[in-house]
């Protein structure tokens, strides 16, 4: 019975989880190709012309940068946004509706319209930096600031989720603790860094969880702002995009996306791991 | 306090403006979209302005040109915008539902490596769709798959499970037992105690789940566009694909279709919201 409720949920990720990786794995020894010549098994090539290949290390470099300025910038955006929010006043649920807009937004086409404004001579901000008298960067396409632009784009869009889950965390702290610690007269920050943060820690460490390993996948946005094949903003989704699909090149690219996927999982298992004491932690408190 | 509602008004008003920009845009002329002088303001029925002018003759030809089919697209918008809506909603209610058994299982009953299942679960989510996305076009290409609606479906169902197993699971937990044991007591089988009595009890968790899926599987672009060339385009792999035309970006058309694009999914999300808040804490927190 209790095999019912649970069995159908297993056997479809099975399907397409486990067993596209399962043939991946094999297709990473071969080397397939989108043109489909007869496949040979080449060994462990690609896995050794994968660690001496520079565009790998570069989007290792880029993806890692990428997820950590994104995800940090976000998470403080989120939190400060969340702890702004926590009172009732009203038109309180307008804004928080507002606020969450940009996350509903389609990023692949988000990127495209973000062009727009972003674009070095007809578009809108720089026409205001212009009036203002600053600078007029070339946001899309200077290499130095392609990245930047991809940062600002992903902290727009995802702001809102690291909002959403915070003010539900700091929802969910029971009122009972603040009137106890006010009758302890203690003072605001030691509430602060005693009761709300230990209390809000767990749940906001799962939303970075989740947009930690979502920036990791990132591939929208660069495709629609720079395109797959750009030095300065090739995240590995990318990289491994132009050698699958562009390049043609299957099996190598199975090779790439297997490195890619034991980091994730690894980083996420020992993550998680984090988690599950500071949720303890914060039972305990 | 002045610090707090100067940064609620500086982010909002920083997070607002693209979205009103986008507006804007979508009431444009194809050339006032794109003109060196910034065109700020709408003005309705005007016949002749200055080209320096920071107002703009408004216009719904962004709105109209959307039932054309663009150069270079197969179909027109509103083709595609039915294919997002078949996938999304069928998507979703196949991962909430999906999703709700599964919690459920975990919830109530001892499953031997539980923990472990969860763990499965939840880093299904972790997998780049490229690293799959081979094995899966070939599985497609010999079931017939490809190119269609119902491949799509089964794929957001399978990649929004994790994240529905995981916020039911938080709801469901917290949804007494001894209603169902009541209802056990009076007769009722498993399956319609969880039918009859957990499952409207969990319909303020399924809606938030549904918003939350509803949104990945509707904006989704990595599978949508390496599975699909023809048959089941989706509005984004739509409009991602304009990029590189000869004729330019279609800014206002563009503009219009992301406003219609967006609106069932606010819409949804504003009527859910009442849960929203208490639905997005995984369980983590006990009350």
């Amino acid at each position: 019975m209790k095999v019912g409720f649970v069995a159908p949920v297993l056997v479809l990720l099975l399907c397409v989880n486990i067993f596209p990786l399962c043939y991946s794995i094999w297709l990473s020894f071969t080397n397939a190709d989108l043109v489909g010549v007869d496949l040979q098994s080449v060994g462990v090539l690609n896995y050794s012309f994968l660690f001496s290949d520079p565009r790998y290390a570069e989007a290792l470099r880029t993806t890692a940068l990428f997820v950590v300025g994104s995800v940090s910038v976000e998470l403080v955006l989120g939190y400060g946004l969340a702890l702004s929010l926590r009172d009732r006043f009203r038109g309180k649920a307008v804004l928080l509706t507002l606020l969450l807009i940009p996350m509903m937004m389609p990023p692949a086409v988000m990127g495209v319209y973000w062009k727009l404004i972003l674009d070095g001579s007809y578009g809108i901000l720089n026409q205001l930096l212009a009036a203002v008298g600053i600078g007029q960067p070339q946001w899309t396409t200077d290499p130095d600031l392609k990245l930047l632009s991809l940062l600002l784009i992903d902290v727009w869009m995802w702001t809102p989720f690291m909002l959403l889950i915070s003010l539900a965390s700091l929802n969910a702290i029971p009122s009972y603790i603040y009137e106890a610690a006010a009758i302890d007269r203690a003072s605001r920050w030691r509430v602060f860094r005693r009761i709300t943060l230990p209390m809000s820690a767990p749940l906001v460490g799962l939303a970075v969880l989740l947009r930690a390993t979502d920036a990791l996948k990132q591939f929208d946005l660069v495709m629609a702002v720079t395109g797959a094949n750009d030095g300065a903003t090739q995240t590995l989704s990318a990289l491994l995009y132009q050698v699958m699909f562009r390049d043609g090149k299957v099996g190598m690219a199975s090779a790439y996306s297997y490195v890619v996927l034991i980091l994730v999982i690894a980083l996420a298992s020992v993550f998680l791991r984090y988690l599950t004491q500071l949720q303890r932690r914060a039972g305990a408190a | 306090m002045i610090l707090r509602w100067g940064f609620l008004a500086f982010y909002g008003t920083l997070s607002t403006l693209p979205l009103l920009w986008l507006a804007v845009t979508a009431i444009k002329s194809r050339l006032d979209s794109i003109s060196t002088t910034p065109k700020l303001l709408p003005v309705f029925g005007a016949a002749t302005l200055d080209r320096g002018s920071i107002r703009f003759d408004a216009t719904l030809q962004g709105f109209v040109a959307l039932g054309e089919v663009y150069s270079g697209a197969a179909n027109a918008y509103y083709h595609h915008l039915f294919n997002t809506l078949v996938i999304g909603s069928c998507s979703t209610i196949g991962a909430v539902l999906l999703g709700t058994c599964c919690a459920y299982g975990f919830s109530r009953f001892h499953i031997p490596g539980a923990r472990d299942w969860l763990f499965f679960i939840l880093s299904t989510r972790f997998l780049p769709p490229l690293a799959v996305v081979i094995p899966i076009l070939m599985m497609y290409r010999s079931l017939d798959l490809s190119n269609t609606h119902l491949g799509l479906i089964i794929l957001y169902t399978a990649f929004n499970l994790s994240l529905a197993v995981w916020l039911m699971k938080g709801f469901i937990d917290d949804i007494p037992k001894a209603y169902e044991e009541a209802a056990l007591v009076d007769g009722y089988t498993r399956w319609q105690a969880f039918v009859r009595v957990v499952l409207p009890r969990a319909v303020p968790g399924m809606a938030v789940t549904a918003v939350f899926c509803l949104i990945s599987s509707w904006n989704e672009y990595a599978f949508a566009m390496t599975l699909n060339n023809r048959g089941a385009v989706t509005v984004p792999v739509y409009f991602a694909g304009l990029q590189g035309n000869p004729e330019g970006m279609p800014w206002s058309q563009v503009g219009a279709g992301v406003l219609l694009f967006v609106a069932p999914i606010v819409l949804f999300t504003v009527l859910a919201r009442r849960h929203l808040l208490r639905g997005v804490t995984f369980g983590t927190i006990k009350q």
